[in-house]
């Protein structure tokens, strides 16, 4: 049997917290026995929400986590003042080697902030990136960064670009991903200062499989594997995408339901579009991980469900399996090595 | 002691070597630290010496001499 992979999980965090958490928990013991989830927050209200399961109990820990800290709060101040709560207990397992992974739908500034705050960055990794999975017509790409780091510089977009390839190739089975920088057009000499400086030191990076310019358009095709560009492009990208997608499901629903005919034509490609929309649900590619730490940290949606939870939890096997963090730490200091 | 041991816990997170790493040395202008990567130190300061630094006295520390300092108050 393989090694166990120990998952930190804030049960106190995201809106749907402690029962959609606990229960994604007992689901993803339930599929995996290679999986030890470690339950941070209140005792006696995860012992009294667990209690409703049956789940083999070697595999499900508490640990006691007195505070919680909610969604609004100041990030940097709740992580550095709020020393028992279930974030920063679970972070400080993953600090001390007690867990190997950390996953949470709660508080995304204190997420961000705690896990180099407390878990620490890789040697060598100059920013820490969040990079969520986003649906594409030829299954996923990576977008890095979608939330951490505005104003970032052209040495940081390298590294997202080397740290995402990793993830994309050893955690998701994407053999040679391609990389991407977002811009307004195909063409070297288009964008904005940040990407004409970052374009060349990318087309010069050795481990990455660099293709150029990305337009937004071209992404929900799949055109590449990586998609690399600063945290405030990133954001708006993930928003827009999950707004348009949201918006055109409504309309379709809509429209199929406004005659007879329609309803008829509904019911006949019902099961065709229900597949196809599965495929672009992004509660099955699990959570965003932050890149570059010395643990893994997956932030899940603060509306997480059960199934996203399970999924999150689960997609920490590969990454410890993998030594993701190693071969981060690896492909960094080996272009280090090269630059000096 | 406070100091060989914080140049130590400096160059390993900021990725420099230890003699960049002086007295007079500013996190943010020196080292190009981000307030992340000072927190991130703070917190390795922390566990090395076994001590809480206040969020007060945390903002107060620019230069690696404040940070000495602070070590000593607390331990003190």
């Amino acid at each position: 049997m393989s090694e166990m992979t120990r998952v930190a999980l804030d049960a106190m965090g995201g809106d749907n917290a402690p029962e959609e958490i606990i229960k994604g928990a007992v689901d993803a013991v339930h599929k995996r026995k290679d999986i030890q989830v470690l339950l941070t927050g209140k005792e006696e209200v995860l012992k009294n929400t667990l209690s409703a399961y049956t789940y083999p109990k070697e595999q499900i820990e508490i640990v006691n986590a007195t505070e919680v800290i909610q969604m609004a709060e100041p990030p940097v101040a709740a992580v550095r003042g709020k020393r028992d709560s279930s974030i920063v207990v679970a972070m400080k397992l993953v600090r001390r080697g007690e867990a190997d992974a950390f996953v949470s739908a709660g508080n995304s500034g204190a997420v961000l902030a705690g896990g180099q705050i407390l878990i620490g960055k890789i040697k060598g990794v100059e920013r820490t990136p969040l990079a969520p999975l986003i649906p594409t017509a030829r299954g996923v790409a990576l977008l890095v960064d979608c939330g951490a780091n505005v104003d970032a510089r052209p040495s940081h977009l390298v590294q997202f670009a080397q740290m995402g390839s990793i993830y994309m190739e050893h955690v998701i089975g994407k053999k040679n991903p391609t990389v991407g920088i977002v811009n307004i057009g195909a063409e070297e000499e288009k964008g904005n200062a940040l990407v004409k400086e970052t374009f060349p030191l990318l087309k010069a990076c050795r481990n990455i499989n660099f293709v150029g310019s990305v337009e937004a358009r071209d992404i929900p095709s799949g055109s590449v594997d990586v998609v690399v560009c600063e945290a405030f492009v990133g954001n708006v990208i993930l928003k827009l995408y999950e707004g348009v997608g949201g918006t055109l499901i409504k309309k379709i629903k809509a429209s199929m339901m406004t005659s007879l005919r329609s309803k008829a034509g509904a019911l006949l490609v019902k099961p065709a579009l229900k597949s196809t929309l599965k495929s672009f649900d992004a509660s099955e590619y699990g959570g965003a991980p932050l890149l570059g730490l010395k643990g893994l940290v997956v932030k899940t949606h603060g509306s997480s469900t059960a199934k996203e939870v399970c999924t999150s939890i689960i997609q920490c096997v590969a990454f410890k399996e993998q030594k993701i963090s190693e071969k981060i730490q690896g492909a960094v200091q080996g272009t280090q090595d090269t630059n000096s | 002691m406070e100091f060989e041991k914080l140049q130590e816990i400096i160059a390993e997170v900021m990725n420099v070597t230890k003699d960049e790493v002086q007295p007079e040395t500013k996190f943010v202008e020196d080292l190009s630290a981000d307030s992340l990567d000072v927190l991130q130190i703070i917190t390795e300061i922390e566990e090395a010496f076994d001590i809480e630094i206040d969020n007060e006295d945390a903002d107060k520390i620019v230069t690696v001499q404040d940070a000495v300092d602070q070590i000593k108050k607390v331990v003190e």
